[in-house]
């Protein structure tokens, strides 16, 4: 089934087209990665798809039903979740609030009128909680105050509030961006777990070739906000005009 | 010390540690902060007001003592907006004097019984909120704050004079009648035998139920969902927004909520004095609970309250003090001192934001930390010490 689809859709800042024409379509249970040089247009991509951005002209639907028009959070609420490129937690928050603030959105929908309804009555949100910091390891920091936290973990607990939303898809803008080589290898490790684990589709962006190339079902290449390839990681190594384009010819 | 004392002693500071733990785990919990709240509301104007050695020290009055718990009403819900969810309205003003204004009007024209001017005059506030935060909140950051500030003045001038028919205009709302409580007691008269000399009047009281169930309201949003998600928006807004909430809603439910605690607050300014200022409806009571708020403590339940009573305090008692004296002496160290009270209230401010940023609660909190710090450390001490006596 197809899941996400983006139908000629375009996105112009001024006279700058940053996404030019973009078809773009994910099925379930797939994992996708976009990549490209510097200004491609990846950022904006996913920012049009989380409803951050309103796209020029075009379509993007979601298991079917178009999103556009949609809030943000409407989106998420549809079942897209994105992990952010910088550590976008709630820093004055213990580990254990950041990841209960989204398992209640997820659980309870976006909005509630329980004000005069205690916290600890809410089993299903702490649950969802809790497995969620099981999963990305942090469980045995639940209580630290994320601000404490080392910036590997600090990352960790980014892709642990984007599972906890509970989505069908979920984005990842460079989840190793800033990374140490230890930190880029476990946080490969844990989105190989989540993978195995959740059986989750995403769609990665990310500028490392060797991430993209061992976890990746297909590479989408985009060059000045078009897409120029698409493939498994074998056609797309294979592919001249991406090694001339935008690998400028390297061999990998 | 001999060892033969350190023993004894030792076991006292065990004995307690465990009361202190036991203490450390009940202080969170709801019915022992309500209940503490309660016992400190009724032994207030006591110290305050009556009390020998302390009232005379502290100059407090009765009905000072009042108007402190209602402008804490006010700072605990004002600071559910400020201190929590982050967002900075400059217009509280519009809510406080407007369910002023709307408690006194109805007394006037429908029914002065107290119980239907707090109910009344909450509802014009809670929605008044509800329309001024939908179009306040349309903006984020100082377009909010401005935005509310200028819906607050635009309800003074009209206040001021195209309503003066209902409102009395700059002369204020006079003649102001407040009924019997339940038609049978006078809110002004005293409280007979011991509940007179802690409480004083009824309408302290009357006040005092409203600010007790304030603080068990607030305390319960606080460990509600809402409290969580409030932090968050409070800690960064677009993440909660792509967690999947509805941050739009969930500020304007904060800043309804606000919105509903001025509102009582007002309603009670005006049966505390049977007469509304223009002045209630004025940026400035805006500002005032800004400062009050912060220099209380942003961001904590009891820090606003805290902050609304030195700020009460400086205002209405330390303003009347003719001479600063060295005390026991006649040495005058300054002349009309009270005179230059608005002067020392900005000196506390800026010394508090400066030293200490989350305000009074802030030093309080420190002050425990250390308190619990040495106690422990104490206890290891005389452990450690019995142990090597027991050899």
């Amino acid at each position: 089934m197809t899941l996400l689809e983006t139908e000629n859709l375009v996105k112009e800042f001024g006279g700058l087209v940053a996404t030019d024409d973009v078809n773009l379509t994910v099925e379930e249970d797939e994992r996708v990665s976009i990549i490209g040089p510097n200004g491609a247009g990846k950022s904006t991509l996913i920012n049009l798809i989380t409803r951050r951005l309103d796209p020029t002209s075009g379509d993007i639907r979601f298991k079917g039903e178009s999103i556009v028009g949609l809030e943000p959070h409407q989106v998420v609420q549809r079942g897209v979740s994105k992990s952010f490129q910088t550590a976008s937690i709630f820093p004055d928050l213990t580990v254990r609030e950041n990841a209960e603030i989204a398992a209640l959105a997820s659980e309870r929908g976006a909005f509630g009128f329980e004000f005069l309804k205690h916290r600890d009555s809410l089993s299903d949100v702490h649950g969802v909680a809790r497995d969620t910091l099981d999963s990305v390891g942090l469980l045995d920091r639940a209580d630290t105050v994320a601000t404490d936290l080392p910036y590997g973990d600090k990352r960790r607990l980014e892709i642990g509030i984007a599972l906890a939303s509970d989505p069908d898809l979920l984005l990842m803008d460079e989840p190793t961006a800033g990374m140490s080589p230890e930190e880029t290898k476990s946080t490969v490790e844990l989105i190989e777990q989540v993978k195995r684990d959740h059986g989750l589709t995403f769609v990665l962006v990310e500028h490392d070739m060797e991430i993209v190339f061992s976890i990746s079902d297909r590479i989408v290449v985009l060059s000045r906000g078009g897409i120029i390839a698409e493939g498994t990681p074998d056609e797309i190594r294979g592919n001249e005009a991406v090694q001339e384009a935008y690998l400028g010819g390297v061999e990998l | 010390m001999s060892e033969k004392d350190a023993n004894p002693s030792a076991k006292d500071a065990l004995v307690g540690g465990s009361l202190f733990g036991r203490w450390e785990k009940l202080r969170g919990r709801e019915g022992t902060v309500v209940g503490i709240t309660a016992i400190l509301v009724a032994v207030f104007p006591y110290l305050f007001a009556r009390a020998p050695v302390v009232s005379g020290i502290l100059q407090g009055y009765q009905s000072l003592a009042t108007l402190i718990l209602i402008w804490g009403i006010f700072a605990i819900g004002f600071d559910l907006l400020l201190g929590y969810t982050g967002l900075l309205s400059f217009g509280h003003a519009a809510f406080w004097g407007g369910a002023a204004y709307a408690a006194g009007i109805v007394a006037k024209n429908v029914s002065g019984d107290p119980i239907v001017m707090v109910v009344s005059g909450t509802l014009f506030a809670v929605l008044l909120a509800w329309v001024l935060g939908f179009l306040s909140l349309r903006r984020g950051g100082i377009y909010f704050s401005i935005l509310t500030l200028a819906f607050a003045q635009m309800f003074y001038y009209m206040a001021a004079s195209p309503l003066a028919f209902l409102t009395n205009g700059e002369n204020g709302l006079t003649g102001v009648e407040v009924g019997s409580f339940l038609g049978v007691i006078h809110l002004e008269s005293d409280i007979p035998s011991v509940g007179g000399m802690l409480l004083g009047t009824w309408l302290y009281a009357f006040v005092g139920v409203f600010f007790v169930g304030a603080v068990a309201v607030a305390y319960r949003i606080l460990n509600s969902p809402y409290g969580m998600v409030f932090r968050a928006i409070r800690e960064n807004e677009q993440r909660a927004e792509f967690v999947g909430l509805n941050v739009w809603r969930y500020k304007l439910m904060a800043f309804i909520i606000s919105g509903a605690f001025a509102g009582i607050a007002g309603s009670l300014f005006t049966i505390h004095g049977a007469y509304v200022p223009l002045q209630s409806l004025f940026w400035t009571e805006s500002g005032d609970i800004v400062v009050m708020t912060v220099l209380g403590g942003a961001g904590s339940m009891f820090g606003p309250v805290l902050g609304v009573g030195l700020y009460l305090y400086i205002e209405n008692i330390v303003s009347t003090i003719q001479a600063l004296t060295i005390p026991f002496t006649d040495i005058v160290l300054i002349r009309d001192f009270g005179f230059y009270w608005h002067l020392l209230l900005g000196l506390v401010f800026v010394v508090v934001v400066w030293v200490v940023p989350d305000g009074l609660w802030g030093i309080l909190n420190r002050l425990r930390e250390l308190a619990v710090e040495f106690g422990s450390k104490a206890a290891e001490r005389l452990r450690s010490r019995s142990k090597g006596g027991g050899r």
